[in-house]
């Protein structure tokens, strides 16, 4: 259950993108963009302001159609999964949460399972109770409106709606964006926990260096309207202008100070 | 003992749905295939009874393929009624210990109030909150009549650009459907007036009708209704949109007072537009008239503009538009109050907006019923 030993299998991709073309007008956002996420690993998406992250992830997920290229998730277009299954192949984390601000925080976990599954409501909310306590949130959180919580708990319970029906794959956007150094290592070291034991495959958008370095085997650079895939040491010497100073600026030798410590321990 | 046969007992419906096996029989059963959440309650209903009952039980998972945090969250729960878990392999010993070792308390239950407590809780609450609501509608006009006033006495205040701009979206923007809205009105009034004075043989008054009801009353109620739904929430909207990314807040801190950038200028605008659409709305219902008068009646427009000098005057036109600008500055000091009311998220800014409106609606009729035992008592 390793997820380096996964990832540098033989499998089947468990999410291809194939030249995907994004335009808005005359702007082109992604140029026949390829990429595959294999089954078990982390892969951070990482790119400049406007570079198209978002885009990219909402046509990874089925929420945008590209206008060109497909994305197969398990081999199948995504576009033509059904609604139920492709509620429990994926998992998205949106950056403000978009936790239902009408529903508590245990009615927004209990309602993918109460769309999607038969279970009697007892058990509904036994499974919420569960996500919220793997999540780190205490059980009281559940009757908290997400208006009641704080950033880092805002994701916690957004993370665990997303966990709700035990997705193959996670998508988190800017999971630690607008949080404490604290509550950021506490997610840092969640996604890296539900990796390992869950075996779930995470796709992590974030420009936040210290999550791309610590927590993605690889890591995916937008640039020139398409990606560079590759293992954060080996993205380091290369020699794109863009790439080079992404990863050599004063930012990123604090995040490469803070990988080698945790390294050596 | 148990409602499970001894033989293996295939639980799904669908060949591509992944599937549980429950087999054996007695102390000892197994599980083989996948223990998901699709396939958990075919796995309580098998085991049941046979987890309830006592003796030393062993459950083998050897041949479980898949295992996920519900079926593993199943497995504990078993453990905890003393079942022992045989043929553990690795992958789901992690995520067994890991659901086992997380401290699950249920998800406290919200305490419910009983109906007929609530309703009292909500009479309470209703009265103390329409207390506070006079209390700062008095507060907020007094406030925003002494910056206007203030702005009137030192026109250096006055922000010229910012005024033309609220003129030109709160008026010329709105005469297309105020237009249209004082010309259906006549009409409405109009087939009322031929319908109820025919049989009396006075149909003909149907003229004095809408011209009267629209000059005094109609023209400018019309008018007032439209422009606090369509300009009095536009106010809060945009005041409380500034308010939730803290532009109101970065003014202060600038030293410029929100009042004076913000609400005086929108309320100067509104009392300039609204005398001037409720003319506009007066000159279409008599347009209106005129229709009906065409079509209802047979008189001619000629006719009908000669007749016209004869049932109203100036007096008439004078009552409906004095009463414009007092509902303008009510309407956009009810709007302003509201944006600026706005807390942080965005569905306080729907809220306020339907606040406003429903507020500045009301106001505008209540008033107009001030006016009208008013004139009575004028003589006007």
């Amino acid at each position: 259950m390793n997820a380096l030993t996964r990832s540098h299998g033989h499998a089947e991709p468990i999410l291809a993108a194939r030249d995907i073309v994004n335009r808005f007008g005359k702007q082109v956002v992604h140029d026949k963009l390829s990429l595959d996420v294999m089954p078990g690993e982390i892969i951070g998406i990482a790119g400049g302001s406007g570079s198209g992250k978002s885009v990219l992830l909402k046509t990874l997920t089925g929420l945008h159609r590209p206008d060109a290229g497909d994305v197969l998730l398990k081999g199948k277009p995504v576009q033509s999964i059904g609604a139920s299954e492709r509620a429990s192949l994926i998992g998205v984390l949106f950056q403000q949460g978009a936790l239902f601000s009408s529903l508590t925080v245990a009615q927004n976990i209990m309602l993918p399972l109460r769309e999607h599954t038969v279970l009697p409501a007892g058990q509904q909310e036994q499974i919420a109770a569960m996500k919220l306590a793997l999540t780190g949130l205490p059980a009281d959180s559940g009757i908290k409106f997400p208006s009641a919580l704080s950033g880092g708990m805002v994701k916690r319970a957004a993370l665990a709606r997303a966990l709700a029906l035990d997705p193959r794959i996670l998508f988190l956007d800017e999971p630690t964006s607008d949080l404490d150094p604290i509550a950021a290592s506490g997610i840092d070291a969640l996604i890296l926990q539900l990796n390992q034991i869950l075996g779930i495959t995470v796709v992590i958008v974030t420009h936040d260096l210290t999550t791309l370095l610590n927590v993605c085997g690889r890591i995916a650079v937008l640039v020139d309207k398409t990606v560079t895939v590759d293992t954060a040491d080996q993205l380091m010497k290369s020699d794109h202008p863009w790439i080079h100073d992404f990863f050599h600026g004063p930012r990123a030798e604090g995040a490469m100070k803070a990988r080698e410590t945790s390294h050596g321990n | 003992m148990t409602p499970v046969p001894a033989n293996a007992q295939q639980t799904s419906a669908s060949p591509s749905r992944p599937a549980l096996v429950v087999s054996g029989e007695g102390d000892r059963r197994a599980l083989a295939g996948a223990l998901e959440i699709s396939t958990l309650v075919a796995a309580e209903n098998s085991l049941k009874g046979w987890s309830k009952a006592g003796a030393t039980r062993q459950l083998d998972i050897a041949l479980l393929d898949s295992l996920d945090t519900p079926g593993a969250l199943f497995l504990c729960g078993l453990r905890d009624r003393n079942v022992g878990l045989i043929g553990v392999r690795a992958e789901h010993r992690a995520l067994l210990d890991l659901i086992y070792g997380l401290e699950l308390k249920p998800i406290p239950k919200v305490k419910s109030v009983p109906r007929w407590r609530q309703l009292i809780i909500q009479l309470g609450k209703g009265t103390h909150d329409v207390r506070h609501e006079v209390i700062e509608i008095i507060r907020f006009v007094g406030r925003a009549a002494s910056w206007t006033g203030n702005a009137l006495l030192h026109p250096a205040c006055l922000r010229p650009a910012s005024i033309s701009r609220h003129i030109t979206e709160t008026g010329i923007h709105a005469l297309p459907i105020i237009g249209l809205m004082a010309i259906m009105i006549a009409i409405v009034i109009g087939y009322q007036g031929v319908a109820q004075l025919r049989p009396f043989g006075g149909e003909d008054y149907t003229i004095n009708l809408v011209a009267v009801s629209v000059l005094r009353e109609m023209g400018v109620l019309i008018t007032a209704i439209m422009v606090a739904g369509r300009s009095g929430s536009a106010f809060t909207a945009e005041i409380g949109v500034m308010e939730t990314r803290e532009e109101v807040d970065a003014l202060k801190v600038m030293g410029i007072q929100p009042m004076q950038v913000l609400v005086v200028p929108r309320v100067i605008a509104l009392v300039i537009t609204l005398p001037l659409l409720t003319f506009f709305a007066d000159v279409m219902g008599l347009v209106g008239g005129a229709a009906i008068a065409q079509f209802l009646l047979d008189v001619s427009p000629t006719q009908y503009l000669t007749r016209l000098p004869q049932v109203v005057d100036g007096q008439d036109l004078f009552v409906g538009l004095v009463k414009a600008p007092v509902f303008a500055f009510f309407i956009a000091v009810i709007g302003c109050m509201h944006g600026l009311r706005v807390t942080g998220s965005a569905a306080s800014v729907g809220r306020e907006t339907t606040r406003a409106v429903v507020k500045s609606i009301f106001l505008v009729i209540v008033l107009d019923a001030f006016f009208s035992i008013l004139f009575e008592k004028l003589g006007l």
